[in-house]
């Protein structure tokens, strides 16, 4: 009985892990993504870029207090938990920017009168946080099987005092920059879905932070694909 | 081993598209392929019909994970696309959480007795309602026995996003069918919708390999949750386990572990 | 009749005037309500403001105290702002903890003061490592009728620019500090930022300043940050629907002429209270 208990945790440690972006040219760091990797929520995935890493987990949808009962749409809920201690101002706006970067690629109207809880925990932070959440929210929300008009993925831009763009810098990086952009990218028309700054920036310097993004969702995309293509292999 | 199977019916929106050949084979050309949310099927408006062939006004039925917006269709949840003649096309997701559907049976827990109905929590975001009438020779009269706590195997009746979801014990001509109130003993447990649906597949291959091991009774719900009962206690809790693990197997693995277990590993 | 439309069928009703270029308050698409902005309109604080977008009020106060500078940087003060979001404003928002709205607000209101460098929280250092001003701005909002980040920029920055504070020394001998209440000068401020908020309405048309009732069925909201020198100090679109390049560029050059706008009025507004004196 326990041989086979056994074999089934090493299947699933090799399952759906996989690591790909050998960061050479791509200027974003190694990635990596799991999904399912968590057995009470609905859906689960921890996404991995470089050092940072947040583990996402999705429930529903499942009953709804009454209170927070919408008639025509589901409730989305996402919650933002850091690395040490309780979260702070700085976290509900990240919660803000997840949310409603959510609400814009799940199709809602589905599942009226329903809730969908959706829990970050933050792992480590080594830059680009924000951009490592909303990825983590989009794999975790495709594991979960939720219904959704397109994709999403978060890029983070930083310009450094020559007024290079770094994509998908360190903290170390971030902390050096003159500004930091994140942007969320949708994968239909690789279309701008959330904004967020920090930093002066020219308009110029904007427009080719976003231009940027939308190459390197490109990769992110890819890479989404594959993750997900490799989940499914043993079902084909 | 007796098996109960239900009869699976998507919820399936039919699609007649203007130039639905094309978009026929072009659904095909995909066919078990891994699709993302956001994937679409369109076609370029200003194609030159073929005289040579007869065009049918073929109609593409489209199920769960498939929508239709405007002049294309698009993918709205991950998973390998399939299909089955003639013309039903649908995404086959591995999803934990049950969205009811008409005419799916579930394994449901009665939760609450009140007045003329049961309660029933079958894992969705709502619980569903079950009329005491609902059940094979009940009468008004003649109540059937069930409790608080007792399981079920019931059909849906009514299911949509927009009302509470009802389920029934009898099929279309007042018969049990195998459906109701659940007997003493046996082990309830959950697997990914994702396998049940492997399980009820016509000719299933897991289903096959078990029943060469030894017999058992198994109950297969839609909604994720099986029951077994097997000669023995030390053998249902072998059967359940052995579902459980399949979740994560390729082929050849899965068939390595039965004969292990066949061979009396145990 | 045609309040029972807009009851029962709000995103129609709207429609039905965007679809003629005008809102239901009679604005053009591209037009913002009257702002009006009073300053100096709290005596016992040592700054402060109000100001109206059309019926959204926000009223901006500012509390200097002395405090130790922290450990990470002794040669600077500290700002300390909060927006808050009572339910006076709107029947929106419950008492009790602040809401995720107030919070967002807060931390956005937070980073314009980070990122457009409107002060150098040098010049609030007294001592180095010893003694410093932390600056408590309190954001409250009396009326919610939308568009409150917009009003709450104004309000901090007309408060600042109004802001006194008075001499400190510290005394060698006694190592206390001694306050000077007579001697007072005004707070530098470097850049002025100023906001500019649009909303998407069905996926596609972009109108600015929208109302609470607009606010509601919006499908994105996105607020552009500007300074005098015409750079962007924040381009926040917490989610919704995607914007193409050629509007964002649309609601930038917005942004830049209404940084103009305000900064003329805040300028008026400075001068008539000095003449006032």
């Amino acid at each position: 009985m326990t041989s086979f208990t056994c074999d089934e945790s090493v299947s699933l440690c090799e399952g759906n892990m996989m690591e790909v972006c050998g960061s050479t040219d791509s200027c974003l760091r190694e990635f990596g993504c799991e999904q399912s990797l968590l057995s009470r929520p609905d859906g689960s995935a921890s996404f991995v870029q470089g050092d940072t890493s947040v583990l996402a987990g999705v429930y529903g949808p499942a009953e709804v207090k009454v209170s927070k009962e919408i008639y025509d749409r589901a409730t989305l809920e996402v919650l933002v938990q850091p690395k040490v201690g309780l979260p702070t101002v700085k976290e509900r706006s990240q919660e803000q920017c997840v949310r409603e970067t959510c609400e814009a690629s799940l199709l809602l109207t589905l599942h009226p009168r329903s809730s969908l809880t959706l829990v970050l925990q933050v792992l480590h932070d080594d830059g680009s946080l924000l951009s490592c959440s909303l990825n983590a929210a989009c794999m975790a929300l495709m594991d979960a099987g939720l219904p959704m008009s397109c994709l999403f993925c978060g890029v983070t831009c930083a310009i450094d005092a020559d007024g290079r763009i770094i994509t998908d810098p360190t903290a170390a990086q971030e902390k050096e920059s003159r500004a930091l952009l994140t942007f969320a990218v949708d994968s239909t028309e690789r279309k701008v879905l959330m904004s967020s700054t920090r930093g002066s920036f020219s308009v110029h310097e904007l427009q080719q932070c976003i231009a940027v993004s939308q190459k390197a969702s490109e990769k992110i995309f890819q890479f989404y694909r594959d993750s997900v293509r490799r989940r499914y292999s043993k079902t084909l | 081993m007796r098996r109960r199977r239900s009869r699976r019916r998507v919820n399936a929106c039919e699609a007649g598209f203007p130039n639905s050949v094309e978009m026929f084979s072009r659904l095909k050309n995909k066919v078990g392929e891994v699709l993302l949310p956001g994937d679409e099927f369109c076609f370029d408006t200003d194609d030159t019909i073929s005289l040579t062939e007869s065009v049918k006004a073929e109609k593409v039925v489209c199920g769960p994970g498939l929508r239709r917006s405007g002049d294309r269709l698009v993918v709205c949840k991950s998973g390998v696309l399939r299909h089955k003649q003639p013309n039903v096309f649908w995404m086959d997701a591995q999803q934990k959480r049950y969205v009811p559907a008409k005419g799916e049976t579930v394994i449901g827990i009665v939760t609450t007795k009140s007045g003329d109905v049961f309660k029933v929590d079958f894992g969705g975001s709502e619980q569903a309602s079950l009329s005491y009438l609902a059940f094979e020779g009940a009468t008004k009269r003649n109540r059937p026995n069930v409790q608080v706590g007792d399981l079920v195997f019931a059909q849906f009746l009514i299911a949509n996003k927009d009302m509470e979801p009802e389920l029934v014990c009898i099929d279309g001509s007042g018969r049990a069918n195998g459906m109701g109130v659940f007997g003493a003993g046996g082990l309830l447990f959950m697997v990914s919708l994702g396998l049940v649906r492997r399980l009820l597949a016509p000719g299933s291959e897991i289903m096959s390999d078990l029943s060469q091991l030894f017999p058992c009774e198994l109950v297969v719900g839609m909604n994720g949750r099986l029951w077994v009962k097997a000669s023995s206690i030390q053998r249902t809790l072998i059967v359940s386990n052995l579902l459980q693990s399949c979740e994560n197997m390729t082929a050849t693995q899965r068939r390595e572990l039965f004969k292990r277990v066949a061979q009396g590993a145990l | 009749m045609a309040a029972g439309f807009k009851t029962a069928e709000p995103l129609e009703y709207h429609r039905s005037f965007l679809k003629e270029n005008c809102r239901s308050d009679g604005r053009e698409l591209s037009e913002f309500r009257t702002t009006t902005l009073n300053i100096g309109s709290i005596s016992t604080s040592d700054g402060s403001a109000l100001v109206k977008i059309g019926n959204t009020t926000v009223i901006c106060g500012i509390k200097a105290e002395l405090a130790n500078p922290t450990v990470e940087s002794p040669g600077k003060g500290y700002m300390v702002p909060n927006v808050d979001l009572p339910p006076l404003c709107s029947s929106r928002f419950q008492a009790g903890p602040p809401g995720e709205q107030a919070q967002a607000a807060s931390q956005f209101i937070v980073d314009v003061i980070e990122s457009s460098e409107m002060i150098q929280t040098e010049d609030l250092c007294i001592e180095r490592g010893k003694l410093c001003w932390v600056l408590y701005c309190d954001l409250m909002c009396l009326d919610y009728d939308g568009n409150v980040l917009d009003a709450c920029i104004i309000a901090l920055l007309a408060a600042l620019k109004n802001t006194q504070l008075p001499e400190v020394k510290i005394n060698t001998e006694t190592c206390l500090p001694e306050v000077t209440s007579e001697k007072k000068h005004r707070l530098k401020i470097y850049r002025h930022p100023v906001g500019a908020s649009f909303g998407i309405f069905d996926d596609s048309i972009l109108i600015i300043d929208p109302t609470a009732e607009e606010e509601i069925l919006l499908t994105a909201q996105l607020t552009v940050v500007t300074d005098e020198e015409g750079r962007l100090c924040s381009v926040h679109k917490p989610g919704g629907t995607s914007l193409s390049g050629e509007k964002l560029q649309e609601c930038i050059t917005r942004a830049t002429t209404r940084q103009k706008e305000i900064q003329k009025l805040i300028d008026k507004v400075i001068e008539s209270v000095k003449t006032a004196q």
